[in-house]
Parts: C-alpha cells; structure tokens; sequence
C-alpha cells in the first residue's frame, strides 16, 4: 500500500553508521536496540565511546526487542516547532521505559489520540509511522488490556 | 582534596553593571556589551587598564538554527578584549550546563592562579530574530535524529515531560507553577532594569494563558531578550581597597549528568540524584551548610525547576516543594519564607541565564539592594537543571 504523502514533510532522519541498522529495522516495523560489543549494554542513542563501559570500540550489534514497555511520563504538545506537525496538532508524546532494555527510556508519539488515558505506569507496545517511502518512525500505542 | 582555596585568596565581586533587559534592542549586542562592561569597571572603581583577564560564557539557547556572529548574536571575551583594546593576561570561556557558573570558576581559578588580577565576567544573551526554537528542518542527523522525526524538539516538550512526571508523582497541580511564575513576576517587576518592569502578573492570567506542552504554558518559560550584565572579580587582598564590600566566592560546583539519555530527555529522578550530588559537593567546596544559606536564589529558566531545586536544596522534602509554593513559602515579601526569587529570576527579569540569581546574591550580600534590601550573609546562587547546571555559593566574610 502506498504512503499517504502528508501535505508538509516530517524531518526524515539521515542513517550513519551508528544509527543505520536501526532505520532499516524501522522500515520493516521492528524495533531492534544497539547493544555494545564489549560489555553488552543496550545503548540508546548509540555513540563512541560506550557510555557503559567506555570502550572506544562498541561495535555496536543491533538487538531486536519487544517493543513493549511502561510510560513514565507524557506531555500533549499544542504547538510545533518542526515542520509537519502542524497538522497532529495536539498529540501526546511519551517518555517510555522499554521492558527489556533495562535503563532504556526512548520517547515516541502516542498514536491514540490527544485524550487518549494514561496514567504513569500504563503498558504500551511499539508502533510504526510511515512518514516517506522507506522510512518509518517508532511511536507508541497503548497496550490493550 | 577539599578544593578550598585559602580565605585571603578567595575571589570576590567588586563591582557590577547591568543594562536594560529589552525584548530587542536598538544597539547591536556587542554595543550594549561594550557600555556595560565599561560601566561595571568604573563601579568597580578601576581604570579599564588594570583589567586583566575576560572570561564568559556565550552560549545562544535558540533552537532554530540562527547563525552565531560575534559581537552580533553572541559576545565573545576574546572580542570584548579586541574591541576594548587592551592586552589581556588571561582570556577564557566555558561551554556547557550551567554556563554562568563555569564563568565564575574560571575567573576564580585564574585569579587564584595569579594568572590575572582583575578579571572581567559577563554574560550577553540575544533574542535573534525569527522563531526562536522552530527550526524549518527537513532532514536531520547526528543526535537528533533520534528524537526529532517524533516531533520531539525544543524545551517546551523537554520541560513537559521532566514535570509531568513530578506532578503526576506527587500530584502538583497547575497552581503550583502560578505561585512560582507570579512570584517572579512580582519580583521582577520592582527591578528597573528588568524586562518585567512595572508588569507584575496575577495568578488569573497565569491560568488563562494556553498550554502548549500541558502542564507547561509560555509563562513557565522565560522570555528570550537583549541584555547583558558584567561583573568584575578580584581577589580577596586587594578587594579590600575598592569602594564596594567586596563579596565572596566561597565554592562552586558544576553537575555532569551520569546516565546516558536521548537528547533533550531530562527524566526526574536523573534530574534530582545529580542534584543531591551536585549540592553535597557544593556544601562541602563552600564549608557551609545548609543552615548558614539565606538567600538561597534558585534557577527558573523553567518555572518548574525553581520546585526541583528548593528539593535538591534540602530547602523542603522531596515531593512537597509544589505545597510549599502554593502556601505562600517562597513569598519574599512574607516573614520566614524562602526567598529563592527575591531576584525576580528569569521568569520576574528575562532570559538571562542565571545572572539574576548572581546579581541578587551580589546585590544583597554587598548591601546595595536599596529598597529591596534584606539581611542575608550567605547567598546560593543556582544555574540550569541540578543534574547539568551548577551553583555558586557567595558570602559577606571571606571565610
């Protein structure tokens, strides 16, 4: 199915080495988590040297994960300040504490609408938008319980 | 290693100048600067010949890609040196959180060095024209990349999450913001050179303005302005000759945050274990304790931190800052409160990036407050968030 071109285009992110098994494991919808050859600590973002143990090398492999995890905190965002968002107006964003990625918060939009109900500790999954050809985005979705 | 620095050493403020705080100003920033600091050595009672050494912080806090020209968008001491024509000794800037407090450090150390004698700190911010944080990018890259393709940019969303999560912890409602906002603007409105002049603000149109990232409004954030403010430092020995009271450096600590986090993402409890850490640090370089602090001036750049602070602090116990404020706690005008805005802030003065807790502790603790006069002899003057900022204890003896 094609993609639905959105009338402004999102900042589509540029992949480099640290960051382009993530966005082609995105376009597929799966979330994979860069984790550090030497000590094996996920990571997020990835960067040199390894934030957990300082090796100049992480070697970054790329790990899949659930994708499941607990919202820690949101907030609803009522004006945007990058180019196509205007039209979300509002949406939720929220700060989430993946499930097996221990220490691993990553932040998505929440694509269930402005008033959707949360609360800290609401169960969520992983989700996808496509917002170009061949580039997806990680969000959120509430858990269905 | 205590990193006490002996007491007839210590660096100490002796003189200051600030200019008006506008929205935009007619003169070019590096203008304004130039007057300023020429005005900050003469109260000091110095000839601009004797300055020795510059020192300054000049980071742009605008998101929306402005591009950075000295003496035009930023104030460089190295530009401030050529311009003034002198020869300095000593010329140095710091980068990162806390900008204000790393400024000072320098100044201190050099002074303490015998690397200058007489050292020149200012701070210049700049409101560039344009959107200040929207950013008209269609591709982005490096650390962003991470974040922004969600829509997750600017501090607006930043200071939403960090507070979202203390006042759905705790349950702080609205309210508690207002008290901190409309402190500050009363504050504020009592300072001649504030942007707020004249402009205090009533809790009701606190709670009429929009969100825009719930809980935060516009008024939870300091508003962006041309301003600049110069202090001039010595030390303790020949502080004694100047015709102000000398007012004293007596620690300071800067936070480097200890978790690794996306950008921009500040989660509360990061944000309050550096903060503890920061403060005991603090204590002990100061040789004070808590209980000596009375003017304890805390940061709000975002009305939410004044809160975090007052808890790092130990000002309150974690969790109940956000009922202090509502009852009338932090009221500096009310006997017994803590006065962590008598200075009018950022939120009472304009984005100056932590100058107004400087200038306070300055002002008071050297007794040139005026009117606003009060009794204090130790002051704490708070920069950014607890965990990435830092702080500058300040005192009347040099000890």
């Amino acid at each position: 199915m094609a993609v639905e071109e959105p009338r402004v285009a999102r900042p589509i992110p540029v992949p480099d080495d640290l960051s382009r098994p993530y966005w082609e494991a995105a376009a597929r919808h799966e979330l994979v988590l860069p984790r550090c050859a030497q000590c094996g600590a996920l990571v997020l973002p990835p960067v040199v040297p390894c934030p957990g143990c300082g090796h100049g090398d992480p070697a970054y492999d790329f790990v899949a994960v659930s994708g499941r995890g607990h919202v820690q905190s949101w907030t609803r965002l009522r004006q945007a300040f990058l180019p196509g968002f205007e039209a979300d107006l509002p949406f939720l964003l929220v700060d989430v504490q993946l499930d097996d990625a221990p220490g691993v918060r990553m932040i998505g939009r929440l694509l269930d609408g402005p008033d959707a109900p949360l609360r800290i500790g609401a169960a969520v999954s992983v989700g996808f938008e496509d917002i170009a050809p061949k580039v997806a985005v990680p969000a959120f979705r509430l858990a269905r319980t | 290693v205590s990193g006490r620095i002996p007491a007839n050493r210590r660096a100490a403020i002796v003189g200051f100048a600030h200019s008006r705080i506008q929205r935009r100003a007619d003169q070019t920033l590096g203008e304004i600067t130039l007057a300023t600091v020429r005005d900050a050595v003469a109260d000091a009672g110095l000839e601009l010949s004797r300055v020795d050494g510059f020192v300054s912080a000049t980071m742009l806090p605008a998101g929306g890609g402005h591009a950075i020209e000295d003496g035009t968008s930023i104030v460089t001491p190295r530009w401030l040196a050529e311009q003034l024509g002198v020869t300095p000794r000593y010329v140095a800037g710091y980068e990162g959180g806390g900008q204000l407090v790393g400024s000072v450090a320098l100044a201190v150390e050099a002074l303490d060095a015998g690397a200058a004698d007489y050292v020149v700190l200012h701070r210049a911010l700049h409101n560039p024209p344009g959107r200040y944080h929207g950013n008209p990018m269609t591709e982005v890259g490096g650390l962003p990349q991470w974040t922004a393709p969600q829509g997750y940019f600017s501090p607006m969303p930043m200071i939403g999450l960090t507070y979202n999560e203390y006042a759905q912890r705790y349950g702080a409602p609205r309210e508690a913001l207002a008290a901190v906002v409309v402190e500050a603007r009363k504050n504020g409105s009592r300072l001649p050179w504030s942007y707020w002049y004249g402009k205090p603000l009533t809790r009701a149109e606190y709670l009429d303005a929009p969100l825009v990232a719930d809980p935060i409004c516009r008024l939870d954030c300091d508003i962006p302005v041309d301003g600049v403010a110069a202090f001039v430092l010595t030390r303790a020995d020949r502080a004694q000759d100047l015709p102000h009271p000398p007012v004293y450096v007596a620690g300071h600590a800067t936070a480097i945050p200890r978790v690794h986090r996306l950008p921009l993402h500040r989660p509360l409890d990061d944000v309050m274990a550096g903060g503890f850490d920061l403060v005991r640090l603090l204590w002990e370089r100061s040789g004070v304790v808590r209980s000596d602090i009375d003017l304890p001036q805390a940061y709000d750049g975002f009305s939410p931190l004044v809160l975090l602070w007052l808890e790092v602090l130990g000002l309150c116990p974690v969790g109940e800052a956000h009922r202090v404020v509502l009852e009338g706690g932090i009221d500096s005008d009310r006997a017994g409160a803590i006065p962590v805005l008598s200075g009018g802030g950022a939120l009472g003065s304009g984005r100056m990036h932590g100058v107004p807790q400087m200038l306070e502790c300055y002002l008071q603790l050297s007794r040139r407050a005026g009117e606003r006069q009060r009794r204090a002899n130790a002051g704490v003057a708070c920069h950014g968030f607890p965990h990435s900022g830092g702080a500058v204890v300040y005192s009347v003896e040099p000890t």
